[in-house]
């Protein structure tokens, strides 16, 4: 078994937090959507309908992109959809506080305290940087990257 | 184009477990609008205002937990909880919000019925989901 540098020990870190967490977000979303949506509610940008449809899905996108995470034939895709879904939380999160919405964030299910916006935005730009880091490093190292796709043994 | 498959079978699977979802009755139909009897208000939009929260559930429940700066409101000795409100809606005239125990007990919106006659210019409704509502 060859060693692996600590780049790689870094990028390996990095991919198991993210799956993690994202793991970690989606279960108890899934297990109680009416809440979730209410959470959703509580940004005023979609209605309770809109609302219900995202609490729906969401989860469950968060589940296969973290899992994905992990495979090698999905896992950039799944990287990009986590990069987008990063930056899609931290605008909302922006516009919220800007606001001035008292919002519970609904991240990680229900039950949560009052959002503290600079923490929320923080954690995702972290993230967002764990995630961008994995995806250039598997862009670089790119065997096995994706589905169907010939590439040459280095 | 290697991407794109990657994106079609992850958006599948999504797609397949929000269906599972649906399935076992896990999350509700989101093409079907929630129902609003007439005067309720649901717990998003009443935390939107700033409004008068008033307990109609046992005072043992009460004292256990309540929402914020609620006022218990005893239907049972009623002149005095008419008087108790009525001093905090006079001082500072807000929509008052009535809740009890659970989305089926009822209290709530009998209550809410009799304070809009003993209380005519006031903007009154019932909380739909009641305290369980507030406590999930």
């Amino acid at each position: 078994m060859g060693q692996l540098s600590s780049k790689a020990y870094f990028v390996l870190l990095a991919r198991l937090l993210l799956s993690a967490t994202l793991l970690f977000a989606a279960l108890p979303k899934i297990g109680d959507p009416v809440a979730f949506a209410t959470s959703i509610e509580g940004f005023r940008l979609v209605g309770r309908q809109g609302s219900l449809w995202v609490a729906l899905v969401l989860p469950w996108l968060e589940l296969v992109v973290g899992m994905g995470l992990l495979i090698p034939q999905i896992r950039r895709g799944c990287g990009i959809l986590i990069a987008l879904l990063l930056l899609l939380f931290i605008g909302l999160h922006t516009s919220a506080w800007m606001r001035g919405l008292d919002i519970s964030c609904g991240c990680f299910g229900q039950g949560e305290e009052p959002a503290n916006y600079l923490w929320l935005i923080l954690r995702n730009v972290g993230l967002l940087i764990a995630m961008i880091a994995v995806l250039i490093h598997d862009g670089r190292n790119p065997q096995r990257r994706c589905l169907k796709e010939d590439v040459p043994a280095s | 184009m290697a991407i794109f498959r990657e994106f079609f079978l992850i958006l599948l699977l999504s797609a397949v477990g929000a269906a599972f979802s649906l399935y076992h009755g896990w999350a509700p139909l989101p093409w079907v609008e929630p129902k609003l009897a007439a005067g309720e208000i649901r717990l998003v939009d009443a935390q939107a205002l700033d409004v008068i929260w008033l307990d109609t559930r046992p005072v043992d429940a009460f004292e256990s937990g309540h929402i914020p700066d609620a006022l218990f409101f005893d239907e049972a000795d009623w002149d005095s909880s008419l008087m108790g409100l009525m001093g905090a809606w006079l001082s500072e005239p807000r929509p008052i919000v009535v809740y009890c125990g659970s989305e089926n007990c009822g209290t709530s919106q009998r209550v809410a019925g009799r304070l809009r006659g003993a209380l005519p210019d006031a903007e009154i409704y019932s909380l739909k989901g009641g305290w369980d509502a507030w406590a999930n």
